[in-house]
């Protein structure tokens, strides 16, 4: 007859957790960062420049994504064909992501092959043919892939909320790569251009794997080898705007079977001195799986699969999304839960119990995380990205598990704003409209998108 | 470079009631994954309960005996924790990884769902979870354009009453009609330690997992007798099938699907080779001849891969979706005519390297991690009953060669096999 053990166990003995010690170089005009990671058979490299979104200028939102699909179309030593070919040939493709705050690309390829693969990576990023006819090409298809993308929800609501909250007539008020008349009313010279002002700078090169069997200054001047340019100035971050009021922004998806939650206000920067206890209430509110929004709206309610409250921070600026898809025909009493709870944590703060939640995954995450070349890569991107220093890791953790009620309470209280929140819903407006209103959450309004 | 695709320990035990214990001890990081399959997946459910191995899934978050409702991710989570859980049409799996010293309240936490789900089984908990899995369902599948392509796939590839007919996520009809005297029996059935293997990766010894396993699993009764799915042959069942569907989608997109081979066989790792030469990568066919060539694709939109299941001929699929002004027939053909070129003109040496550097990669990331690798050896030990097979599928993707995938494209890619789905976007047909 089976006999459980009832007791929960305690328990055992922690294991010291440690992040590699960062290696940085000097060389040719550039800096490598790395990390040393033994014992896996693959390595990664990223090269990261400070070229992302953030430095496009309004009306060119999304030329930073149309030039680096371009960059694969071949390069001043071979045709896209053959480097596609070359590349893969190494077991890699070439992994290229645009941020708010860089441009970055990364191989990943078996530690032998990483000097092959950087050479590669460099001639694709420095020295491209981006050949006129293959950029207006590139552009295109770019722009229909963001239409195909945007016939799914979110896209629109998201492009929403962003505008309402900063203002579309600054770059981060529309949406990180463009919209799809955006990017189709980009011109072939200021995708050029682009590449010019921001990919001549040396950038920093990221190197993670056995470092025992890697060159780390030979890599260095195959990634940085032709860069002439200094590198930029980041900027100062742009003060919060808090808002006083609430509304309700609805954007029209007939015939759809759930609503998509978009809710938001403007948040501080990511190296606000708040980022500890202001993401931990964040956890407590919506990230956990017990967290506040999830309990309610998912477990007890049943009207979601699932909804989160997250802090999207860059460089410059922040906000504060919650996002889910509940059932159309929940959408209202939804909404009144999600805004109720946010407005309850503002106001009285996270409790020990959920706190301790809170503290003890992100820092075991820090462990669980951080098991690959490419999970050290990009905590090494963080780091330079957000110009924090080395023992930064290490001392998140310790950061993390030192988090207190009290001060988690306050930077909830100061960084949560209820009553300024922006309430963008996507969903079936002639089905959800009457029902959103008499909320009185606030004014609403049908978005022209 | 490793001879084996699996360079770790691998040690195994056998506890007096059934269950399977792998542990594959490695230092190099500060955390254990623990890993549990179930024998148990859609392939199991009979007619009327489609969807219920997945939402049974759901249920085993809920609480059991000793964990009241919402303790289990609490305590996961509240210790540094990741979790989840997933079904197919093979089997179900739940997974935990945590900071080292937690790996006995994980053991804890499995042993007493385990043992003991069903007593803490309440309606209040079916309909929460059955709104939830309805809310997945509208999400996943049908809010989204070709969301519901896997679920149009199904039963064009296998016939009515075979095991992979139906999709995991079930019909609505089913969920709303799903009884608690059926998750109960379906527990008391399946979630037994003869029908489960436990899998623990990462910084424990094997002794230390060996023992706690019998303390917190050795004491859970075996099951009995248990429905097995059902056979599902495919015999007779051929021919080519085409399904039109008209939606609210942005453009026509194509998939071709054929039956290929069962997961784990040579014949489908030549598969597994031979649609990463089809469409994985810029320097793959599709890229190559449909988006780069002709134009008639979207980049970013072809691809081909295979379905890794294990308990009949497994489907490979290639898809791709139309630029402006291009039809779904003129599309449909062109796709055609780059699988059946793989029948009729072979793959070439550069074509078979690069796919191979390319698995090899993947293989390595698949590994670096230790859920990634306790995931593998449950899936081995469950499919193969050996887990130490695991070392061998990344050999038997390098063993392929050329006229090893002419062989399997001659066999399984013949258009009077052929299953095609086509998107229309609403307009265009009406």
């Amino acid at each position: 007859m089976t006999q459980l053990i009832a007791q929960r166990p305690e328990p055992g003995t922690p294991r010291p957790y440690r992040f590699p010690a960062v290696v940085r170089r000097s060389v040719a005009g550039g800096s490598v960062v790395a990390a040393d990671v033994p014992g896996h058979n693959l390595a990664v490299a990223t090269l990261l420049l400070d070229a992302g979104g953030g430095r496009e200028t309004i009306g060119v939102e999304g030329v930073a994504e149309v030039l680096a699909k371009a960059l694969e179309e071949g390069t001043t030593a071979r045709s896209a064909a053959d480097y596609a070919v070359a590349l893969e040939s190494l077991g890699t493709d070439l992994s290229l992501s645009v941020d708010w705050d860089s441009f970055s690309a990364t191989v990943q390829v078996p530690v032998a092959s990483l000097p092959a693969a950087v050479e590669l990576l460099a001639e694709a990023v420095r020295r491209p043919k981006l050949d006129p006819a293959d950029v207006a090409r590139v552009r295109d298809d770019e722009a229909e892939s963001l239409r195909l993308y945007w016939a799914n929800p979110g896209p629109r609501a998201d492009a929403v909320l962003r505008a309402d909250l900063f203002g579309a007539e600054v770059r981060h008020g529309r949406p990180l790569s463009g919209d799809p008349h955006s990017v189709a009313g980009l011109s072939v010279d200021e995708v050029l251009a682009f590449h010019r002002s921001w990919f001549a700078a040396p950038g920093t090169l990221l190197v993670v794997g056995d470092l025992s069997r890697l060159d780390l200054d030979a890599l260095g001047r195959a990634a940085f080898a032709g860069a002439t340019e200094a590198a930029a100035v980041a900027g100062e971050p742009f003060p919060v705007a808090a808002r006083s009021t609430r509304r309700i922004v609805l954007v029209d998806r007939p015939g759809s079977v759930q609503s998509t939650l978009r809710l938001g206000h403007q948040a501080p920067h990511r190296s606000h001195p708040d980022y500890v206890p202001m993401t931990l209430g964040a956890i407590v509110l919506g990230g956990a799986f017990t967290s506040r929004l999830n309990h309610l709206l998912r477990e007890v309610r049943g009207y979601t699969y699932g909804i989160r409250a997250e802090y999207g921070l860059a460089r410059r600026f922040g906000r504060f999304v919650v996002s889910a898809g509940v059932q159309t025909a929940v959408t209202a009493p939804a909404l009144v839960d999600a805004v109720g709870e946010i407005a309850r944590t503002q106001a009285d703060g996270v409790t020990e119990p959920e706190l301790a939640v809170a503290r003890d995954w992100r820092a075991g995450q820090l462990s669980v995380g951080l098991q690959t070349p490419r999970a050290y890569a990009s905590a090494l991107s963080t780091l330079v990205v957000h110009d924090l220093p080395d023992d930064y890791h290490a001392q998140l953790r310790e950061s993390l598990l030192s988090a207190t009620v009290p001060s988690v309470s306050a930077a909830t209280a100061a960084h949560l704003n209820p009553d300024g929140i922006t309430l963008v819903i996507e969903g079936d407006a002639e089905k959800i409209r009457g029902e959103l209103e008499a909320t009185d959450l606030g004014e609403v309004v049908v978005a022209a998108i | 470079m490793s001879e084996t695709g699996f360079p770790w320990p691998i040690e195994t035990t056998r506890l007096a009631n059934g269950m399977r214990v792998v542990v594959s001890e490695d230092r190099s990081a500060p955390v254990v994954a623990v890993n549990l399959w179930y024998d148990v997946g859609s392939r199991h459910e009979p007619e009327g309960q489609t969807g219920f191995a997945h939402l049974f899934e759901h249920l085993m978050f809920e609480g059991s005996v000793n964990v009241p409702k919402t303790e289990h991710m609490r305590l996961v989570q509240g210790n540094g924790g990741s979790l989840n859980a997933t079904t197919n049409p093979d089997r179900t799996n739940y997974f935990e990884t945590l900071p080292a010293e937690h790996l006995e309240l994980a053991l804890w936490l499995e042993a007493d769902r385990m043992g003991g789900l069903v007593p803490a089984l309440v309606q209040e908990t079916l309909d929460n979870q059955r709104d939830v899995v309805k809310n997945e369902r509208r999400q996943r599948y049908e809010n989204v354009p070709y969301g519901d392509a896997w679920l149009r796939l199904l039963p064009l590839l296998y016939p009515d009453g075979h095991p992979y007919h139906h999709p995991t996520i079930g019909s609505m009809a089913d969920l709303n009609a799903a009884e608690l005297a059926t998750f109960q029996a379906f527990h008391r059935s399946y979630y037994v330690p003869d029908n489960a293997v436990l899998t623990v990766a990462g910084d424990a010894a094997p002794a230390e997992v060996f023992a706690l396993a019998e303390k917190y699993f050795g004491r859970l009764d075996s099951g009995g007798a248990r429905p097995s799915a059902p056979e599902g042959s495919l015999a007779g069942w051929a021919g080519p099938v085409s399904s039109v569907v008209a939606s609210e989608v942005p453009a026509p997109r194509v998939y071709l699907a054929h039956r290929t081979y069962p997961y784990g066989t040579p014949e489908y790792d030549a598969v597994t080779v031979l649609a990463t030469v089809l469409g994985q990568g810029r320097g793959s066919r599709l890229y190559r001849l449909l988006a780069d060539g002709a134009r008639l694709a979207q980049p970013d939109t072809v691809s081909a891969y295979g379905v890794d299941l294990a308990y009949a001929p497994a489907p490979l699929i290639a898809s791709a979706t139309a630029r402006p002004g291009v039809t779904a027939a003129r599309l449909g053909s062109a796709l055609a005519e780059v699988v059946d070129e793989l029948v009729t003109g072979g793959v070439t040496e550069e074509e078979l390297a690069r796919a191979k550097a390319l698995l090899e990669t993947d293989w390595w990331t698949g590994v670096a991690t230790v859920d990634g690798r306790a995931d593998l050896l449950s899936r081995y030990a469950t499919l193969f009953g050996d887990p130490t097979l695991v070392g061998s599928r990344l050999p038997g993707w390098r063993a392929v060669t050329a006229s090893a995938l002419a062989d399997v494209a001659r066999e399984v890619l013949r258009p009077e096999d052929r299953v095609t789905l086509v998107y229309e976007p609403m307009e265009a047909v009406a």
